[in-house]
């Protein structure tokens, strides 16, 4: 290239550092400042900023809320985890498998709620819980089993489960393609060779199809794990806001309380700090556990 | 699991030419299979279609027979949507955080990655990597912060704020996404097209940007929709009613509804808030589930 070292930074420059700029500003400088903040009892104004090292931390292990928040997150996650791949896994194997004329139907429809807004699914959802109108009860009392029915994101117990299923509708397409993809690539022979040998359709599930898509489940439970403890906070405020009683705060849904709803900003970015500190132990500990050696034929 | 794998072996046993009766065995198996996929099907579409059907519907109507077909269509609720919850300017907020949130992270994104991708100086690989990492990393820590930067900015409660929060946000996942598309595209072009004297700026414009339109293009629906849909920075950023997007208008209408009973509204809100969603997936959809899929392979 005919051009000179000067030029070449010169260009250097124009493409990464205006972007470099924003991401530092409005990515960057947020995050670092967030973890000072931590240290602070903060109230919003620049008066009433107070350094008190760990307190805010000491509080965290005080505040009886902040243990159900956790389990309420990772509660979300294993049920996410286990609802979603199950579902994922048994449609991608059967659309893949039987070779149906109408998959792309199926494709197209499950993976819809994928580019749904939160807050529409969210709401949608808390109509169909309605405990008067909504489609859960109105079912239940069609079905006989009136008896069953009952205010289910009103109810302590109920609320958080309630919360899982929009959760698992609304994930499942994504994962779904992204194992169908996995599938589309194993050979046929494999499966030939395992009947030659005897292996029944199950075995061949487990010995053919489930190793050769190992790596997309890998990806898949990684991805549910790090979307949910980063986001489901977001569902959880549009459908209960973390009631009744606490009983669906997770962790973010929580942060978002203690800064912008009682302004204690300095505890809220504790908070954050504790958030980004599990989602990093939970993504380092998950990927030591889903190691398992590559699968070569 | 056993059933389709039996069909699958049929399959295999007839493209082997052995001929083998499909038995009423064989025929169930696939009738049970196709079961829970028509079963997820209408657990997708039922409540899809019933919100939309439910924003034509009188809220006596909503009431009386809340999950069966309307008996006359009419407008009203969308009238009502219009007129007194302001709809109109949060669907023009939204337009607006949508488009210029888009573009601008194309601006942003486009030069980096293919700095990152063609170009070879120090620490680009850090760079490259820093980037990628901010995917994983949960922004809301950031938000408490973020918030007192805008105050003093001046760009608390201002939708070309929250614009350019959007942008920022999104840089992370465009890059990866463009540098992916980039090294696909032959060196040749650039280097021919620099021996003939274009200027590097010339080649990012002229060659490099042309070329790599499909990746632009399935980054920016992606965005797009992220823009459209987004709710949580909204609702810490955005406080008065008149700069609301979709979402804060929609969770505002959910709120009042509690009281007001206005479901029918809140339907129509909702709808109007689908639609566009609705027809991208319709024109882009392979594009779209796939660009979502590639994003999430990286890990």
């Amino acid at each position: 290239m005919v051009q000179t070292k000067k030029q070449k930074y010169l260009f250097l420059a124009f493409c990464l550092v205006p972007t470099f700029l924003l991401f530092s500003i409005f990515t960057l400088y947020p995050l670092f400042s967030g973890l000072y903040y931590s240290f602070f009892d903060w109230s919003g104004s620049a008066a009433s900023m107070e350094f008190i090292g760990w307190g805010n931390y000491v509080r965290i292990f005080n505040d009886s809320i902040i243990p159900r928040t956790i389990m309420h997150d990772y509660f979300l996650v294993v049920t996410k985890v286990f609802g979603i791949m199950i579902l994922a896994t048994f449609f991608a194997v059967a659309i893949m498998q039987l070779k149906i004329k109408e998959a792309p139907f199926y494709r197209i429809i499950f993976f819809f709620p994928n580019i749904m807004s939160v807050v529409v699914i969210g709401i949608l959802w808390t109509f169909i819980y309605n405990p008067s109108m909504g489609l859960v009860n109105s079912g239940l009392e069609f079905l006989g089993l009136g008896s069953l029915t009952r205010p289910w994101l009103g109810s302590e117990t109920w609320a958080l489960p309630s919360i899982v299923l929009p959760s698992i509708w609304a994930g499942i397409g994504l994962f779904m393609l992204m194992l169908m993809g996995g599938i589309g690539t194993i050979s046929k022979s494999y499966y030939e060779a395992a009947e030659l040998d005897g292996a029944n359709e199950w075995q061949q599930f487990w010995k053919v199809t489930l190793p050769l898509i190992w790596p997309q489940i890998k990806v898949s439970i990684l991805y549910i794990v790090i979307t949910t403890l980063n986001g489901s906070f977001i569902i959880v405020q549009v459908m209960t806001g973390g009631g009744p009683n606490n009983s669906t705060h997770v962790m973010g849904s929580y942060l978002y309380q203690q800064a912008f709803v009682q302004y204690n900003f300095g505890y809220g970015a504790a908070i954050g700090v504790m958030i980004l500190v599990l989602s990093l132990i939970t993504i380092f500990i998950l990927q030591i556990f889903l190691r398992r050696d590559k699968v070569q034929y | 699991m056993k059933q389709e794998t039996n069909t699958r072996n049929r399959n295999i046993m007839s493209r082997k030419g052995t001929v083998k009766r499909q038995t009423t065995g064989h025929i169930m198996s696939r009738v049970g299979i196709r079961l829970p996929l028509i079963l997820w099907s209408l657990a997708v579409l039922y409540p899809i279609i019933w919100m939309i059907i439910g924003s034509f519907k009188s809220n006596a109507e909503i009431y009386a027979n809340p999950w069966g077909i309307p008996e006359s269509f009419n407008f009203q609720n969308f009238i009502d949507a219009w007129q007194n919850y302001n709809i109109g300017v949060s669907l023009f907020n939204s337009l607006i955080v949508t488009v210029l949130g888009s573009l601008l992270t194309l601006v942003l994104a486009v030069p980096t990655a293919y700095a990152l991708e063609r170009m070879v100086f120090r620490g680009s690989t850090l760079l490259f990597n820093l980037y990628i990492s901010a995917m994983m990393i949960p922004m809301v820590l950031g938000w408490i912060p973020l918030f007192f930067l805008l105050m003093n900015f001046n760009m608390l409660d201002n939708i070309y704020g929250l614009t350019v929060v959007y942008a920022v946000s999104q840089l992370p996942f465009s890059i990866f996404v463009l540098t992916t598309f980039m090294s696909s595209i032959p060196k040749e072009l650039e280097e021919s097209a620099a021996i003939d004297g274009m200027s590097p700026y010339g080649v990012l414009l002229k060659i490099i940007t042309p070329l790599a339109t499909s990746g632009i293009i399935t980054v920016t629906i992606m965005n797009a929709i992220q823009f459209w849909n987004e709710y949580f920075m909204a609702l810490i950023f955005l406080q008065s009613r008149e700069n609301y997007t979709l979402g804060l208008a929609i969770d505002f209408i959910s709120n009042e509804a509690e009281y007001t009973n206005a479901w029918g509204t809140l339907f129509a809100s909702l709808t109007i808030a689908m639609i566009p969603v609705i027809i991208l997936y319709a024109i882009f959809q392979r594009r779209i589930s796939k660009g979502m899929t590639e994003g999430a392979i990286k890990g």
